[in-house]
């Protein structure tokens, strides 16, 4: 409805999942939701439930391991939803770059609406990502997003949208 | 008048609610969220995409709310303490029965500790009831805010009232039911949407309920139980800054001899 969508900007609240990352862009946003840089003053909870989060903050490259818990995780968020992507390694692979066992970037498997750049992404910047990705958040409509890898299926069941098959699992001996 | 009330009780529960995290945030030296947040979090909600397991899962949080409400209702109204206690419980029923109805492991270990809860908190809930009788004569809490004098002859069992509106507010150290990240919210886990708003909002009812009991130490007079609520309220988010969460069947142990120990010889004392 109209009337409440100028009320997603205050209330973001926030799921954080580290796609195996070094654990140093981890502890920045522990930072910034601590005391010193508060984010709770815009609203945010980190709830830690993807099906009551607007905001997905993802740290590190997506490793071979985490990928279908990004999928996953993605597909439960309940749209509107915006991706942060925090982090260089986890907007182009950083460091880990080009190694056997990552996927360079989350943007291969779903879209990211605001990146951070920085290794690690300093708490200053975090905030003004997540400020950023309110702008993006208000402007969004309901429409379903669908991640790019790892997409099954969104079935109608009894006149129901069913999102029980939305993220697959990989391949057991897929080469990718 | 009253009915007025009653229907805005949730909206009470939320600025105290809101009130509370601007408190906590304070306490920690922060700026911490504006106070009607819990507002704007209800009406974001309503606008997000509300993802179901099953509907009866979905109904029992519906049933939830409102049973609260009508047991807040019961309290505005000075209905029987006892029955008040009974609703309460009832509502608190439909909650793990609803976390129970999904598959998900978290939403089963918050369906135990939420039972625990009960368990833990339900013998001191009645406890008071039947201390405030003795004292008052009656079970109405319309007689019972009629006379005074309880704080003086009941001080343990106010005490060991103290020591569960942590647990019923959901506060450290008795935090066990939801336990931030650890459990995920327990039985909230599987709600979003506007179904999760009916458990957001029976959160702000439990505020109101488990603080009118407060509240009725007071007495007739009215002061004293302001007093009584605000002093409690301060107390209450002292701790939870202060403290760590507790186990849950330590949480149990605790309630039980020390709380129940405090209560129990209070009573003696009174009936001898
Ligand atoms: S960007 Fe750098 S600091 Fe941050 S998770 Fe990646 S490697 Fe670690």
């Amino acid at each position: 409805m109209k009337f409440f969508t100028p009320f997603r900007k205050k209330s973001p609240w926030v799921l954080h999942y580290n796609a195996g990352s070094c654990n140093g862009c981890d502890i920045e946003i522990l930072a910034s939701l601590a005391p010193k840089y508060d984010l709770e003053r815009f609203g945010v909870i980190n709830t830690g439930n993807p099906k009551q989060s607007d905001i997905f903050l993802v740290t590190g490259p997506v490793t071979y391991r985490s990928r279908e818990r990004l999928v996953e995780l993605y597909s439960q968020i309940p749209e509107p939803k915006v991706v942060v992507a925090v982090g260089s390694c986890t907007a182009t692979g950083g460091v880990f770059r080009g190694m056997y066992n990552v996927e360079d970037g989350i943007d291969r498997y779903i879209p990211v609406d605001v990146y951070v750049p920085g290794c690690a992404a300093s708490p200053q910047l975090i905030i003004d990502a997540l400020v950023k990705g309110l702008e993006v958040l208000e402007a969004k409509s309901k429409e379903i997003e669908k991640p790019f890898k790892l997409f099954g299926a969104i079935e109608t069941i009894h006149n129901k949208l069913s999102r029980l098959n939305m993220a697959t699992k990989v391949e057991p001996h897929a080469k990718d | 008048m009253i009915w007025v009330w009653i229907a805005l009780a949730p909206i009470l529960g939320g600025l105290v609610y809101g009130g509370e995290r601007v408190l906590r945030a304070r306490m920690q030296r922060r700026q911490g969220p504006p106070i009607l947040q819990p507002f704007y979090d209800m009406f974001k909600l309503l606008d997000k995409r509300t993802l179901i397991v099953h509907a009866p899962h979905a109904l029992l949080a519906v049933a939830h709310f409102f049973v609260l409400w009508f047991s807040v209702a019961a309290i505005f109204l000075g209905w029987n303490l006892l029955y008040i206690i009974f609703l309460h419980l009832f509502a608190q029923l439909l909650l793990i029965l609803a976390g129970y109805s999904v598959r998900s492991v978290y939403s089963h270990i918050g369906s135990n500790r939420e039972l625990l809860m009960v368990v833990a908190y339900e013998p001191i809930l009645i406890l008071v009831a039947v201390g405030l009788y003795l004292v008052s004569g009656s079970f109405e809490v319309s007689q019972i805010l009629k006379s005074g004098g309880y704080l003086t002859q009941l001080p343990l069992l106010f005490a060991a009232l103290l020591m569960i509106v942590p647990i019923k507010v959901k506060k450290s150290p008795f935090d066990v039911g939801e336990a931030h990240q650890e459990i995920v919210g327990g039985v909230e886990i599987e709600y979003s949407g506007v179904f999760y708003e009916f458990l957001y909002m029976s959160r702000f009812l439990e505020y109101i309920f488990i603080y009118s009991f407060i509240y009725l130490f007071g007495g007739e007079s009215h002061w004293l139980g302001a007093l009584l609520v605000a002093g409690v309220f301060l107390l209450v988010n002292l701790v939870d800054n202060a403290t760590a969460r507790v186990r849950p069947a330590q949480m149990v142990k605790i309630i039980y001899t020390v709380a129940m120990a405090l209560a129990v010889f209070n009573l003696a004392g009174v009936l001898l």
